[in-house]
């Protein structure tokens, strides 16, 4: 029984049912959503169990007929979907759950669980899919959600901006992704995923349609050169954020790379590619996020940070450690972006520096937020440690050595400003005045789920790979990894409750530039402002000003020709009859000549 | 003998400054004046014709007689129409009377 | 000397019309178109058309030419013999009737009826009143019509409103 298909479609009603009728339903148009949701969760294990049983990828029937070839499209049912379709449906429901709670009180209530639906229609819609354009359909979908999404609060002038950052960024990505697609159609013929075997074409075009493919991935992503937009994009909701911009969306990127892994192998320079991106992103962001004050923009940075290291672990031929950090990751963002939206909810701001000390007065978040943050950090036995370890040791067996320097520096980094995130929300004492609570059981219980998932889900994973690389320096890296996560915590823990100086006075304050530089994150917006948005702006104002004045112009100016012409014929009509007569037996004098004489 | 042209010729003539005087006064009655010769200029040429050619039953006189008397109807007409503009309009020259210009 | 008549009368026409239309008062070309009209009864009488030039004259001068100063005495005002009689377009007016009389004189000119100069037999009152009453009867009753409206019509015109 085929009925992938249908897992999109439940959360797509929802949208519907929320579109059209939600003002009358009110607050069960949450319930309308987490149902549609928890029925696509139900189904994908009913692919799962089938896909054990030996069924597979099926299609659906035949589109448009292109270039004399038929353009079937149809659903692709194999292990990385699975797993894709685990995370958006299980995470999702319970996203939409904390949601309930945390957008209680918002005006819009049933407009945001429309929009949280169709973005779970085209996420699970875009794993499913089984050729390019298909998949491109609904990854232009997400694209819409998340800009409606971020920019949910539309009266705030930087929510509206936010918004549009996101979309034109992800856009630019989206237009080298639609060109390398159809460079590799117009190549070799195809746009099915199965096809990407047995490609056969030119090297260099393949590998550039290869590079332009992840260029939509880097858009999507948030990687360098493209990150400019997440960080940003924390102006929308929290639980937004968790669902689109830490556990999902951002993953598309990663697993349109994964999908189209073959290519990407059969092509060394591609593949380097994605893992020098990565690993640049993956340092970039973790060094942005030392310095940041904003509790999401950090979890972010963090994201945009992580995102690298898979695409490092992609990059260095390590398809199931990549995709395994996917996994993993989606769990503990998502679980970190909402205890973050929970303390939120219940102190109302957001800059790191002015709380602290709320560990006693939350006590359940505080828990969950240590445990994504062990998470994150990689520490042994919680689920991060075994999905980084898997990308370092890919990296070390593959012989990229610059590539896994810079994943440990990357995992220095995380664990430090991780525990100094913690340190300083969590613990210490209050820096301001705040009026904390825990949060409702509707946010309460999705943390504890994800908690759990946050510690167990490197067990799946975990055995499986360890006992194939035994003795191969899995246990060095292992090492080297516990390592370097506890000394980042430990730093952390020095700097910011001991108050200790690690470095002497003398270099901190010479480093203060490295720490304005980092504080504006690179210069990366002014950059891109001046050297993208600025003329984009002075030619759209010079269209406007062509427009406004010359066709603008021409119409007034025929009017105006209209009103002259007739003001001057005007005068002809005298009143006076003699005039008229006079003209009339003129008239009489010419008709005579031209009659007779002629 | 005198030929026919010579009082088509003045019959032309007649017309000609009627239509002159009705395009020049500024009196009104002036204006009337000038048709009347207008009418008589007609006149003559039925006449004329009528004598030189010969018609049946002598219409070209039977014509002209009509036409003296549709021109005194028209002339009583026209001049109580005068006399009621002077009342309204206490002028009789015509650039004072502009109701239809623009 | 028939010609010399001719040539006398036609004269007179033609500068009493002219001077008919040309006077600066009003009442001066009332009295230079009765003139006119009398010039025009002597044509009539010039081409055997005697009743028709008694009934000019009984009409045209006695009856209209009355009304016409009828009227100018009872519309005239005091400063009217200072006001231009002639308005703006005079040149162009001028032009145009000698345009129209060029063309005129060019196509009778050269016209084969032109140059005839027959003399059929002149016209009896009896045979003009036969003809009148007999083949013309309808439009003559017409005309007694038209005459009984234009007079009903003066006095509805005419009467005074208050």
């Amino acid at each position: 029984m085929h009925i992938a298909h249908l897992i999109p479609l439940f959360p797509f009603l929802a949208f519907l049912i929320n579109i059209f009728a939600g003002r009358r339903l009110k607050k069960a148009s949450a319930w309308v959503a987490i149902a549609a949701s928890t029925l696509s969760f139900l189904f994908s294990l009913k692919v799962f169990q089938d896909f054990k049983a030996g069924a597979g990828s099926y299609d659906l029937g035949t589109w448009l007929v292109l270039a004399g070839k038929p353009l079937s499209f149809g659903i692709i049912v194999d292990p990385l979907t699975i797993m894709m379709l685990f995370i958006v449906s299980f995470i999702g429901t319970f996203i939409l759950i904390y949601s309930m709670g945390y957008m209680h009180d918002d005006p819009r209530f049933s407009r945001y669980f429309a929009y949280m639906s169709l973005f779970m229609s085209s996420m699970l819609g875009l794993v499913l899919a089984d050729n390019f354009v298909l998949l491109l359909i609904f990854w232009e979908g997400v694209g819409l959600c998340s800009y409606l999404l971020i920019a949910f609060w539309h009266e705030r002038p930087s929510a509206q901006a936010a918004g549009l950052k996101a979309f034109v960024t992800t856009r630019i990505g989206d237009t080298g992704f639609l060109i390398g697609m159809l460079l590799l159609f117009f190549t070799c013929g195809t746009f099915h995923f199965s096809d990407l075997r047995s490609l056969t074409g030119p090297e260099p075009v393949l590998t550039i349609a290869a590079i332009l493919i992840f260029m939509g991935a880097v858009g999507k992503s948030a990687q360098f050169p493209l990150h400019v937009w997440l960080p940003d994009a924390m102006e929308g909701p929290t639980s937004v954020s968790a669902l689109i911009h830490a556990a999902t969306m951002v993953a598309a990127g990663v697993y349109l790379v994964a999908r189209c892994f073959p290519l990407f192998v059969a092509h060394p320079i591609a593949l380097q590619t994605v893992g020098v991106i990565g690993g640049i992103s993956a340092l970039l962001a973790a060094s942005m996020a030392v310095v940041n004050n904003d509790i999401k923009r950090v979890l972010a940075y963090s994201t945009i940070s992580q995102l690298g290291l898979m695409m490092l672990g992609l990059g260095v031929g390590g398809l199931s450690a990549g995709t395994f950090h996917l996994m993993t990751h989606a769990f503990f963002k998502a679980l970190l972006f909402l205890c973050a939206g929970s303390v939120i909810h219940s102190v109302g701001i957001q800059d790191i520096q002015k709380m602290g000390g709320l560990f006693s007065k939350m006590k359940i978040t505080g828990t969950a937020f240590c445990i994504g943050t062990l998470a994150l950090a990689g520490v042994y036995p919680f689920a991060g440690f075994w999905s980084k370890d898997e990308i370092l040791l890919a990296a070390y067996s593959q012989h990229h050595p610059f590539l896994l320097v810079v994943a440990f520096l990357t995992s220095l980094l995380t664990a430090f400003y991780m525990g100094r995130l913690i340190l300083l929300v969590l613990f210490g004492s209050p820096r301001s005045e705040m009026h904390a609570h825990e949060s409702p059981l509707s946010m309460t219980v999705p943390l504890m789920v994800l908690s759990a998932f946050a510690f167990g889900a490197g067990f799946w994973g975990a055995p499986i790979k360890t006992a194939a690389v035994e003795g191969q320096g899995a246990h060095l890296i292992m090492g080297i990894s516990t390592l370097v996560s506890l000394s980042g915590l430990g730093a952390a823990y020095l700097i910011y409750i001991r108050r200790l100086n690690l470095l002497p006075i003398s270099v901190l304050s010479s480093l203060e530039g490295l720490k304005q530089l980092l504080v504006r994150k690179y210069y990366f917006d002014e950059i891109y402002d001046y050297l993208f948005v600025q003329p984009c702006l002075r030619l759209a104002r010079a269209a406007f000003d062509v427009d406004f004045n010359i066709v603008d112009g021409l119409v007034n100016f025929v009017g105006f020709a209209t009103q002259w012409c007739s003001g001057f014929v005007r005068r002809s009509q005298t009143g006076f009859i003699q005039n008229y007569l006079l003209i009339q037996v003129f008239g009489l004098v010419v008709l005579i000549v031209w009659l007779l004489k002629i | 003998m005198i030929p026919l042209g010579y009082f088509t010729f003045l019959s032309a003539f007649l017309f000609c400054t009627g239509v002159y005087g009705a395009l020049t006064r500024r009196n009104v009655i002036g204006i009337l004046i000038s048709i009347e010769l207008i009418l008589n200029a007609v006149n003559i040429n039925l006449v004329a014709f009528n004598k030189y050619l010969g018609t049946p039953d002598s219409l070209g006189q039977v014509f002209a007689l009509f036409v003296i008397a549709i021109a005194a109807a028209a002339s009583v007409v026209g001049l109580v129409l005068i006399i009621s503009i002077y009342r309204n309009a206490k002028t009789l020259f015509t650039d004072g009377i502009h109701l239809m210009k623009e | 000397m028939d010609n010399f008549m001719f040539y006398v009368i036609a004269s007179c026409v033609c500068v009493s019309a002219v001077l008919a239309v040309t006077q600066r008062d009003v009442f001066h070309c009332a009295l230079w178109l009765a003139m006119t009209l009398l010039s025009v009864a002597g044509i009539y009488f010039y081409l055997d058309a005697s009743f028709l030039g008694v009934v000019q004259i009984l009409v045209y001068v006695g009856g209209i030419i009355t009304l016409f100063v009828f009227a100018i005495k009872l519309t005239a005002h005091i400063g009217d013999r200072a006001i231009e009689q002639i308005n703006r377009q005079w040149p162009l007016s001028a032009l145009v009737s000698m345009l129209l009389l060029s063309i005129c004189w060019r196509i009778f000119a050269t016209h084969p009826w032109a140059n005839i100069c027959l003399n059929t037999a002149s016209v009896s009152m009896a045979q003009l009143g036969r003809s009148l009453m007999a083949n013309y009867a309808v439009p003559f009753e017409f005309m007694s019509v038209i005459l009984l409206a234009a007079m009903v019509g003066a006095i509805v015109i005419g009467k005074d409103k208050r």
